[in-house]
């Protein structure tokens, strides 16, 4: 069964003469704890894709499913409900609430569960795993770059997520991080049986997942699988950014 | 520098207008304010002219002075537009006090004493008299008529107009220049071009006549708001203020306010800064939104001055828009409604025993201003002008300071608060991660959130202190109405007559309660009296002294306040009130107990405090269960016996023991010590059958009289014909004149409220746009906190709670604020400055919990509507 499918998904901005078709006709299937690597140039659509499947935009046509569920029939507040419990994310800039330290930020998205309680001792292993326990007091912009991204990915798995949708997450790191980081994503992956979509325009990084998926102008052009296995990079791998 | 300012303000659309409003508002609240008060004072000092004449100063004049006039009359540093002489020709006194007076055609006319039938008197058997006078001497008032004044005849020529405000103490006839007379006192009044203080011009003209300023009598009821007086300067006002014994801050209020006209030029003032804080505070929100820009442009390499001058030109554009516009149309509302409103700041009571009383031909007091007419203060427009530019160049000044001490880079980043707090992880203790988020985005920077709260409750603060003093007003207006206007009964029936034994019989009074249409009478005994009072116990001196200097205190009292050896002997009204009167007094109670049945017998006595300058009450330092020393005439056959000078056993001297000290008589007599600018003459008060028992008064010398509702004329008619019979006995019917006095104050209330509800409403128009700012400025961590999955129910409750939070805080800061500082302030200046008769009224609690709610609800209101747009955007569109 896969964790994911997509079926001639569209998307469209703008209206009439203003229109821009940001994906045309993608159909993807994706099967649990694959890692894979969503690749193209500026503009080509990667970042369209990787939001409508986090649902936080809805396709102009075709469906999305999601665990078996086709996520653009759920209503508003279910579909935040399922994000939130089956989806993580990670973004380039980070994202982490200015306001929170470490700690709190990785906390909050269990907090909005009502019915959740907050696993302490996983965020504690988690902030561990990723390096960042002894900064857990520390505010984001008290961290360097890759110790926010460690923390934004610590807050993407927080709610054991199936999915974790990954958009340039080294795209503001050096490569040394970037080494670190991309990982943590792969340790994290075959760890907790994740699946891991992971938008880059960087085909070095591409490498390391299992599959990469080539998308121009809207259109998935290419698909193949990496011939890197992911152990490579456990142990410090060698490829290129 | 120009097309980049415009391009901000056609790009921030909302945010221009809301700057735009601000200015708007405030210009048309601060010019039609400056307005109203401006015209009350133009028509004020319009309607003096009217009672007191259309002249500036009078002086003492001899023959070569009004020679060197008329040679001099040319400019000399003061331009001199009318003047015209008076001379007292001698008096007689009875039956009244009455002058004999020539006067030239100017001095006719600037007294508005013109003639309105027959000729003016020619020779010295001719008389010209008005209506009142002749009235009260018997006559009908047509010329040729035969006028017998102390058994010699005159032939009376013509007829005066009366003049408004007259006592029938101050009679005058006038005779004809060669009219002869053992002595004669010559007076020159003068009118000088009303440009300019006045002051100056009198100092001009009297060095240019080479007359002394001794002697020079300021008619300051018209020169008041003309520069009349030269004011002390502010230097000397404040080392009186810090050196002296007497003087302290109160000393300097009063002071600024009866020399710089300080109520005026302060609310004025207060209205700038007001205007400036509203305009500031948006300008603020306005700037922060664009920082990052003004850092890609300082990165981009455009200078400071560039900066500023985009600042300034986006803000003076503005301002030289919404401000002309706000003043026409503050303006122009203001006209439509000016009639309705043209009693707020007016000082023109119509009360009968303050300096404009009005008896007239018919003893009806004239009760109605003149038509008020509306006078666009220009001035006040122009200093707003001066005053928000130059402000608003400071403005722009000032945020351009604060822009460079922010790196471009920070400034590149936005906000440029640093948010950090305690070292402390909030999820192990607390669930709701969302609201450590809100708080945190309130409170990181507290300077800031500060400035928020203080600038949203001022508003509420200006509303509830309006409120407060509203609420004040309305009681002490009442309070004053009774007491001091002695307006508390629509008919007042008094004896006109200087004569101490006349009285109105007990008969009289018992046929006036029998009336069908009564509803009530107050009959009140009255006695003059002196009270001893040991020398050191006297602080006031001054006044005595000064009281003492009135030639009709010296001439019928032998003075006010008397020395008579080591004790001071200081005459005192004495009445004797019924019961419902004294039980009434409990309303002015400030210290000691009124229980009616303390003063059926006895010799329980209640003082009325004397009232300083600065509104603090004191009674000789004496306190309830005190004994004093009167001493009252035993019998009143003639005007002597009320020097006190006469052989001890004419007098019975008493001793009373204080029950009360009370802030103000209520029913008072207009005779005697009450006369002219002496109002409110120190008063003691007993019972009527006190005065019966222990001074042997049965009959009483004036009434107060109020009808049942929806009495007609012929309960007046009534009223006349129970007095037929009582000689000298006079109806005033003072309907007309509380109407008025009761329009004034209800316009006063209605135009404090109103502006009270505008400042409200431009206050609550800024909560919204802070409000609203300060939740889209954080749009985007927003948008992460629903990127991890917060629901849009979760998300409303979250910027609710930042709501509630706000109003909690800008309603406790009111609270604080109002309860701590300003209601202080406001006992203090209502006590102190506007020498309220009454500051305890509080806000009622109704109306304070309508701010409270109010404040919630629109706060509420304003994180609705931001958090609205931001889950109509797409999460990815607020990241």
């Amino acid at each position: 069964m896969h964790i994911l499918e997509l079926r001639h998904v569209e998307k469209i901005y703008g209206e009439k003469e203003n229109q821009v078709k940001a994906l045309r006709d993608v159909s993807l299937k994706v099967s649990p704890g694959e890692f894979i690597a969503i690749v193209g140039t500026s503009g080509s659509g990667k970042s369209t894709l990787l939001n409508l499947i986090g649902g936080l935009d809805v396709p102009t046509s075709g469906t999305i499913w999601v665990k078996g569920k086709e996520i653009g029939s759920l209503k508003r507040k279910s579909l935040t409900i399922f994000r939130r419990r089956n989806i993580g994310f990670v973004f380039q800039n980070y994202s982490l609430m200015p306001v929170l330290n470490v700690y709190d930020n990785v906390a909050l998205p269990v907090t909005f569960d009502s019915g959740n309680h907050v696993n302490h001792g996983y965020i504690e292993e988690l902030l561990k795993e990723l390096g960042i326990w002894n900064k857990r007091k520390k505010y984001p912009q008290e961290l360097s770059g890759g110790q926010q991204q460690r923390a934004a990915i610590a807050r993407a798995l927080v709610n054991k997520p199936a999915i974790l949708l990954a958009d340039e997450p080294t795209g503001n790191l050096d490569s040394v991080t970037t080494v670190e980081v991309m990982g943590l994503l792969k340790t994290s992956c075959k760890k907790y049986n994740q699946t891991i979509l992971m938008v880059t325009h960087n085909e070095g990084i591409a490498q390391i997942c299992d599959r990469i998926i080539h998308i121009e102008d809207g259109r998935i052009v290419k698909e193949n699988h990496s011939e890197r296995k992911s152990s490579d990079a456990e142990e410090g791998g060698d490829f290129k950014c | 520098m120009l097309k980049l300012a415009f391009q901000y303000m056609r790009y921030y659309k909302s945010q221009t207008m809301a700057i735009f409003f601000s200015i708007f508002l405030t210009a048309a609240l601060l010019s039609s304010i400056g307005s109203l008060m401006y015209s009350s004072q133009l028509n004020e000092t319009e309607n003096n002219r009217k009672i007191y004449g259309d002249w500036h100063y009078a002086l003492p004049l001899n023959p070569q002075v009004l020679k060197s006039i008329k040679k001099e009359y040319k400019e000399q540093g003061f331009s001199l537009e009318q003047y015209g002489v008076k001379e007292m020709r001698g008096k007689i006194t009875f039956p009244y006090e009455i002058t004999f007076v020539w006067g030239d055609n100017s001095y006719l006319k600037m007294t508005d004493r013109e003639l309105v039938k027959g000729s003016y008197p020619a020779n010295p058997g001719e008389i010209a008299a008005d209506k009142f006078t002749l009235s009260n001497l018997g006559y009908k008032g047509e010329p040729g008529e035969m006028i017998t004044l102390e058994g010699r005849n005159y032939t009376l020529t013509g007829i005066l107009k009366s003049p408004w405000a007259m006592d029938f103490d101050q009679m005058e006839i006038f005779v004809s220049k060669n009219f002869k007379s053992a002595d004669s006192i010559s007076t020159l009044y003068v009118k000088f071009r009303e440009k300019g203080k006045l002051y100056q011009q009198l100092y001009a003209f009297l060095d240019c006549c080479k007359i002394s300023g001794n002697e020079v009598e300021n008619n300051d009821k018209v020169t008041k708001y003309l520069g009349g007086e030269e004011p002390e300067s502010l230097y000397h006002i404040l080392k009186f203020a810090l050196t002296d014994e007497k003087g302290n801050f109160t000393y300097i209020v009063l002071k600024l306010q009866a020399e710089y006209n300080l109520a005026f030029y302060g609310m004025v003032l207060l209205l700038c800064v007001f205007s400036l804080c509203v305009i500031y505070s948006i300008f603020q929100i306005s700037v922060s939104k664009r920082i990052s820009q003004y850092g890609i442009m300082e990165t981009l390499g455009i200078g400071g001055s560039a900066l500023g001058g985009t600042l300034l030109a986006e803000l003076w554009m503005l301002f030289l828009l919404g401000y002309p516009s706000g003043c026409f149309i503050g303006n122009g509302i203001l006209k439509l409604f000016y009639r309705n409103l043209a009693g707020v700041f007016t000082n023109l009571s119509p009360s009968p025993k303050a300096g404009d009383v009005f008896f007239t031909e018919v003893f009806s007091p004239k009760a109605d201003i003149e038509t008020p007419q509306f006078h666009t203060a220009y001035p006040v427009m122009f200093t707003g002008f001066l005053f928000l530019f130059f402000a608003i160049f400071l403005i722009g000044v000032f945020t351009l300071h604060s822009l460079k001490k922010q790196p471009p880079r920070q400034a590149m980043a936005g906000d440029p608060s640093v948010l950090k707090g305690r070292r402390k992880i909030y999820s192990k203790r607390n669930r709701n991660l969302a609201g450590v988020v809100v708080r945190k985005f309130m409170f990181s920077n507290r300077k800031k959130v500060t400035g928020i709260l203080l600038s949203l409750s001022m508003g509420g603060c200006i509303f509830l202190c309006t409120t407060y003093m509203v609420e004040n007003l309305k009681i002490h207006a009442e309070m004053s109405l009774k007491s001091d206007d002695g307006l508390g009964s629509p008919y007042q029936i008094f004896l006109k007559s200087n004569l101490p034994g006349d009285t109105i019989p007990e008969e009289t009074v018992e046929k006036i309660r029998e009336l069908p249409q009564l509803a009530r009478i107050h009959a009140t005994k009255y006695i003059p009296s002196e009270l001893t009072i040991k020398k050191p116990e006297l602080e006031w001196e001054e006044y005595f002294d000064e009281q003492n200097k009135d030639s009709y205190f010296r001439e019928r009292y032998g003075g006010i306040c008397v020395g008579r050896g080591n004790d001071y002997g200081i005459k005192y009204n004495v009445y004797g009130y019924d019961s419902s009167l004294i039980s009434q007094l409990k309303d002015f109670l400030l210290e000691g107990e009124i229980s009616e049945k303390d003063f059926e017998k006895g010799n329980k006595i209640i003082a009325v405090a004397n009232q300083d300058g600065q509104g603090n009450f004191n009674f000789y330092g004496k306190h309830p269960g005190d004994t004093i020393l009167l001493k009252v005439p035993k019998k009143l056959d003639d005007g002597e016996i009320l020097k006190f000078n006469n052989p001890q056993e004419d007098y019975l001297e008493m001793e009373f023991e204080l029950a009360a000290i009370v802030s103000r008589p209520l029913a008072q007599e207009n005779r005697f010590f009450n006369v002219n600018g002496w109002k409110n003459h120190p008063s003691l008060i007993l019972s009527n059958p006190q005065m019966e028992t222990l001074f042997h008064i049965t009959d009483y010398s004036f009434m107060d009289i109020e009808p049942v509702l929806g009495a007609d004329d012929t309960f007046s008619d009534a009223l006349l014909q129970a007095i037929r019979d009582v000689p000298r006995a006079v109806l005033k019917d003072y309907r007309k004149a509380i109407q008025t006095r009761k329009n004034y104050l209800g316009q006063q209330q209605l135009f404090f409220t109103g502006i009270a509800v505008i400042f409200l409403a431009i206050s609550l128009f800024h909560i919204m746009n802070s409000v609203n700012h300060s939740i889209l400025s954080h749009r985007r961590e927003y948008g992460i906190i629903r990127a991890m999955g917060i629901t849009d129910s979760g998300f409303y409750r979250m910027v609710l709670g930042a709501g509630i939070s706000y109003g909690i805080f800008t309603d406790v800061f009111i609270f604080l604020l109002y309860h701590i500082f300003l209601r202080r302030f406001m006992d203090y200046y209502m006590a102190h400055v506007l020498k309220f008769l009454h500051f305890t009224a509080s806000v009622p609690m109704g109306i304070l919990g309508m701010v409270f709610v109010l404040n919630l609800f629109v706060s509420l209101i304003a994180v609705m509507i931001p958090a609205g747009k931001i889950l109509k955007a797409g999460v990815i569109e607020n990241l």
